[in-house]
């Protein structure tokens, strides 16, 4: 919805932004369980990772981790570069943002790759979970960095109007907690190595 | 619930009739402040209070608050704190004897592990004895339910659940299956004998035995019917070559007072019609129609008849 | 009382008909999104799943009259009671409350032109009705669910239960689930931000706050039965072992996170109950609602402790006692919020001036109902007697009376009470109070009778019983009561049809009303109101200054909008006037994404894992399609 006639700056919270967050609100209640799920089968389970499987290896998805982080700077420059009716920089840090979150999920679907190469989903419930959980934030990334390019394309095509100078705070607010839920998932990834 | 033959399901049964009678007490009580809004439907405010709106406030506090508050504080005080820990699994050290109860999609396993003794669809204990009841399953999640006795216990893939049986008065009690486990659930039942102890012993040492042999021509038929037809691959006849464990036990078959699960009578003319045709009994049963002639279903439960 | 227009008013009025003017015919309907219309259309679609239930549940009551009944084969019935809880609540129940009554109401009760996402609006009816559709074509074809509506594994998972019937379920469930979502995302931002200026929170009707309260509780809660489902269809067509006691799994993760979501729901069932009851009451007995703000607490807590109890529905599963003390405690705390809103509107009917229409008889059907389900359900918090009657017919009478009686009831009564509103027309009031009489007898002698059978050792969900337990004239008693109560229900339809046809013209406001939807025209034009209202008081209609105040502006030309599909956005708490924002009008891809969801579903059911992937990009482009048309002005 755009807005005409602002007679003054808007004191509340934009709708599109309401809308998000509530969203997310699921969302984050979605992570929650799976994370609760994780640690619900662990105290059941007589040893976790169950035999024969390694308990997983540290460095690279923490390393991965902190890539995705950093790119909530691009995205948090491109938020304020909407704001000041900044249409070029706010493209291209977006564009910015997009290429290295790019890198990150190609990197994830490596680990992930890897980790299918050692177990299976299929012969226990810490497969199940461990992979569920991965593939699940990995969705969620996927789906940001489908909106990186909706939005970058609807700047360029439609210009930066009220309606997508929101839009961009809206993308700004994903990525913001879906970095925030990859520090939690990474953690619960990584619990029987920590 | 309400023929209890145990303390615990007769506490049970007194918990009801006070909440109940509580329940009716504020039900009744809603009913006439209503009737009053009824009779009273032309004027504003209460009588005697008027229209200062602070009476209707308090009647919300007193009513929606304190007195609830009061009230379910006691009732979590007598169920949830005191009576709770009667129904609650037993000390396993506090018990005399265990029985193993396992739930199979449409039937129940007994198990006696003191003795080795096995039956199926009867639980026989001795009275005024501390019972534990270990509930577990081979398939979907069942629930022993023996009303008279106790509570119901859930069994689930990879629990052992543990119940008090510890009935105070000889009889035959019946129990059911109480969580939903496919399509014979409604026909899965089972008798509980509480006797006494001289009667229990004598019943356990029975159960103990091989099967008695078959003694008439006839049977000794249908013991050759149920070697070699398929009933063999499914049910165990102690001390034969059957060892089928995927139906019941019949060892002692002449011994039960029902069938199937308690869902017909143990008579021979029944037990012809249950061999003949399960699926009219029990559609979707687990057993099939064997196909068997009528000349062999009559040997067969002449072979059966005689095993007690 | 209702605006006044006159001659000067009336070019106002005419310039915003032709601004909003509907499109016509099918297409209209099809590509709506005024709230209004989707909500007519939550409204049949959800009267019909309506109906379906309630011929399972005949079906149900039929082979149940007398013992040994051959009226359903085990599987036939075990379909059929399975499909009669799935319909109900999610096809029934809640698209009833949420997307008829609280799309068409909620608007019109905070003075704005529509929700503060029209479209997303559409695209949750879209879905809803895709969903439905899905799940019956589980019956259809044979296939229907089979395992209960609440689907405990092991009996649901693969090797118990190889069939599509499942498959149906789960995949429905995560569909249906994205149409709850988006309705609840719509609902909460609206009410926070779409009140009309003036109309601060405080100031905002009952019926808000009931509605706020179940938004939320919606939201947090679905995920966790999108998951449970998610879980399940990975262990049946994937194999992960998620439930798989042997390899690490657990039957009773399934039951947590059914729960999880399970309890809440039930409030979240109620909630727009309460919220219709507490519209009703202040209007029929013409006093305030007592103790108001007490009320909208007590509303708003009612969803808060709802998802800290969840495990009261697992008392016989072997939990650790201090667990179950702790569910049971916790299920306790909950009555007081509810006792407070009983005495409230008790204390309100009585020190009014009650009118005993229609609407305000099924209000009071719904307390006594209330009352009777919520006794039923204290007692089931005591552990000991919950673990004798869990799963049995106490059960069953227990929450059919707290959601029939006490969720279904307000629904009726509010279908009498709004109808004047939505048609122009006003009801028969003796065959009103007639149906209503029939429902309620009805309604008692089918489900108390299930209290006995239930504590006398009836367990639930038995295809037949025995002849020789002495349940027989109960059940046939059961039975009987549900063709009276078809009767009623029956009648209530009837009566409500030829009225549309046949009733006498009713006014803007037939009942004096408390809220604003009672200002504006019966029915509500497109744009709902002339000038948006002005609002200084939470008895919004009540207060005569600000409705003649909207008169005056209307004719100065004040507060129209009508620069487009214009309404207000307002700052949360104080409801100052902040942005006026356009709405959409028209739009064909809410249905057509709906429309690539069912694709993809249809798909995940069949195994066909590319194509669905190919459906999951039809409906990204759907979405990129949509968001390129701004609102249009």
């Amino acid at each position: 919805m755009s807005a005409t006639r602002i007679v003054r700056p808007r004191k509340s919270v934009p709708n599109g932004i309401w809308g998000m967050a509530l969203f997310l609100c699921a969302e984050v209640s979605l992570f929650g369980l799976l994370i609760g799920t994780y640690f619900y089968l662990d105290f059941i389970a007589r040893s976790w990772p169950p035999y024969g499987i390694k308990a997983p290896s540290v460095v690279l998805p923490l390393v991965a981790t902190a890539v995705l982080l950093a790119t909530l700077v691009p995205i948090r420059f491109a938020s304020r570069a909407a704001r000041a009716d900044r249409r070029g920089a706010a493209i291209t840090a977006i564009a910015i943002a997009l290429v290295i979150q790019g890198c990150y999920l190609a990197l994830q679907i490596l680990l992930f790759a890897h980790d299918l190469n050692q177990f299976s989903p299929q012969r226990s419930a810490y497969g199940s979970i461990y992979f569920t959980l991965l593939a699940v934030h990995h969705a969620h990334v996927l789906l940001g960095i489908l909106l990186d390019l909706a939005l970058i394309w609807m700047l360029a095509t439609r210009g930066l109007t009220e309606y997508w100078k929101v839009g961009v705070r809206v993308l700004a607010l994903y990525w913001y907690v879906v970095g925030g839920v990859a520090v939690f998932v990474v953690l619960t990834q990584l619990a029987p190595s920590l | 619930m309400l023929a209890p033959a145990s303390k615990q399901s007769h506490d049970i049964e007194v918990l009801w009739w006070w909440m109940l009678g509580a329940a009716v007490v504020v039900f009744f009580g809603a009913v006439a402040l209503l009737g009053m809004a009824w009779f009273r439907r032309g004027t504003r405010g209460l009588p005697l209070f008027g229209e200062r709106e602070s009476v209707p406030q308090a009647m919300v506090i007193g009513f929606g608050v304190v007195i609830p508050v009061v009230t379910l504080v006691v009732l979590f005080g007598v169920s949830d704190v005191y009576m709770v820990g009667q129904t609650s699994p037993p000390n396993p050290r506090s018990t005399a004897m265990t029985i193993d109860v396992i739930g199979h999609q449409w039937w129940w396993e007994i198990r006696y592990p003191a003795t080795g003794a096995v039956t199926a669809n009867e639980i026989h204990i001795p009275v005024d004895t501390r019972v534990n009841i270990v509930a577990t399953t081979a398939d979907v999640i069942h629930s022993l339910w023996v009303p008279p006795i106790n509570r119901k216990i859930d069994m689930i893939p990879g629990y052992r659940n543990r119940l008090l049986f510890d009935a105070d008065k000889l009889g035959v009690y019946r129990g059911q299956c109480a969580q939903f486990c496919g399509l014979q659930h409604a026909h899965m039942a089972l008798k509980v004998f509480v006797q006494t102890p001289v009667a229990f012993r004598a019943w356990l040492q029975n159960m103990t035995k091989p099967a008695d042999q078959p003694v008439t021509a006839l049977q000794r038929a249908g013991e050759h019917v149920f070697m070699t037809s398929s009933c063999a691959s499914c049910h165990t006849i102690g001390g034969t070559s059957a060892q089928g464990t995927v139906g019941p036990n019949l060892t002692h078959l002449a011994t039960r007072t029902s069938l199937a699960a308690d869902t017909i009578a143990n008579t021979p003319s029944e037990l012809a019609a249950w061999i003949r045709n399960p699926q009219a009994i029990k559609p979707g049963d687990r057993m099939p129609d064997l196909g068997l002639s009528r000349t062999a279903i009559t040997a067969l439960v002449a072979y059966l008849d005689g095993l007690h | 009382m209702a605006t006044v227009v006159t001659p000067r008013g009336q070019e106002h009025v005419d310039r915003l008909e032709r601004i909003w003017a509907p499109r016509p015919g099918l297409l209209g309907w099809l590509t709506t999104t005024d709230h209004k219309r989707i909500g007519i259309l939550y409204f049949f679609t959800s009267l019909a799943f309506f109906g379906a239930g309630g011929v399972e549940a005949l079906l149900i009551r039929t082979q149940l009259i007398g013992p040994n009944g051959h009226l359903l084969s085990p599987q036939a019935y075990d379909e059929v009671f399975t499909m009669h809880g799935i319909t109900m609540i999610f096809l029934f129940v809640i698209p009833m409350t949420t997307g008829a009554f609280g799309n068409y109401l909620l608007p019109l009760m905070i003075g704005a032109r529509d929700m503060a996402f029209p479209r997303m609006n559409a695209l949750s009816y879209w879905v809803f009705l895709c969903s439905g559709i899905f799940m019956y074509a589980g019956l259809a074809t044979g296939h229907a669910p089979n395992a209960g509506w609440f689907d405990y594994v092991p009996l649901a998972s693969k090797t118990y239960d190889p069939g599509l019937n499942i498959d149906f379920y789960g995949f429905g469930l995560i569909f249906n689930g994205i149409a709850s979502t988006a309705a609840a995302i719509n609902f909460i931002v609206t009410i926070f931000k779409m009140r009309a200026p003036g109309m601060s929170l405080n100031r905002m009707p009952l019926f808000c706050y009931a509605f706020l309260a179940a938004a939320g509780a919606l939201l947090f809660a679905l995920p966790s039965l999108s998951l449970a489902a998610l879980f399940l269809e990975l262990d049946r067509q994937l194999g992960f072992q998620f439930f798989s006691s042997s390899r690490g799994g657990d039957a009773l993760l399934w039951q947590n996170l059914f729960w999880i979501f399970g309890h809440p729901e039930v409030y979240i069932i109620i909630l727009p109950a309460f919220g219709i009851a507490t519209s009703i009451i202040p209007t029929f007995t013409h006093r305030r609602m007592v103790m108001y703000p007490l009320v909208a607490l007590a509303e708003v807590m009612v969803a808060f402790l709802g998802f800290g109890v969840w495990a009261h529905h697992m008392f016989t599963v072997g939990l650790a006692t201090i667990t179950t003390v702790y569910f049971a405690g916790a299920s306790l705390i909950i009555v007081i919020p509810s006792a407070i809103q009983i005495f409230s509107w008790i204390a309100t009917i009585l020190t009014g001036t009650p009118e005993f229409k229609t609407p305000l008889l099924f209000i009071v059907g719904f307390i006594l109902y209330f009352i009777l389900g919520g006794l039923s359900g204290i007692t089931l918090a005591a552990i000991p007697f919950d673990q004798q009657v869990h799963d049995s017919y106490y059960v069953v009478a227990h929450f059919h009376f707290v959601i029939f009686g006490a969720a279904v009831y307000p629904i009726l009564g509010g279908m009498y009470y709004w109808f004047p509103k939505l048609t122009g027309r006003m009801y028969n009031e003796w065959w009103g109070k007639a149906s209503f009489w029939l429902t309620f007898i009805g309604t008692f002698v089918t489900f108390f009778p299930m209290h006995i059978v239930g504590i006398d050792g009836m367990p639930r969900r038995n295809y037949t019983y025995p002849a020789d337990m002495g349940w027989t004239f109960l059940n046939m008693l059961e039975s009987i009561g549900a063709y009276i109560l078809t009767a009623g229900l029956v009648m209530i339809v009837v009566n409500l049809f030829v009225s549309y046809f046949r009733g006498p013209r009713a006014g803007n406001d037939p009942w004096e009303g408390d809220t604003l939807e009672w200002t504006t025209t019966s029915p509500p034009p497109p744009y709902n109101f002339p000038v948006i209202p002005t609002v200084t008081s939470p008895y919004a209609l009540w207060d005569d200054k600000d409705r003649e105040h909207d008169n005056r502006r209307l004719e100065r030309g004040e507060g129209l909008l009508d620069a487009g599909h214009q309404t207000p956005a307002s700052t949360v708490q104080d409801a100052e006037l902040d942005e006026i924002l356009s709405m959409p009008s028209y739009s064909a891809w809410p249905p057509i994404t709906a429309l690539t969801l069912s694709g993809l579903f249809a798909m995940l059911l069949l195994g066909h894992y590319f194509i669905a992937a190919g459906f999951v990009v039809l409906g990204l482009l759907a979405l990129l399609a949509w968001h390129r048309n701004e609102a249009d002005a």
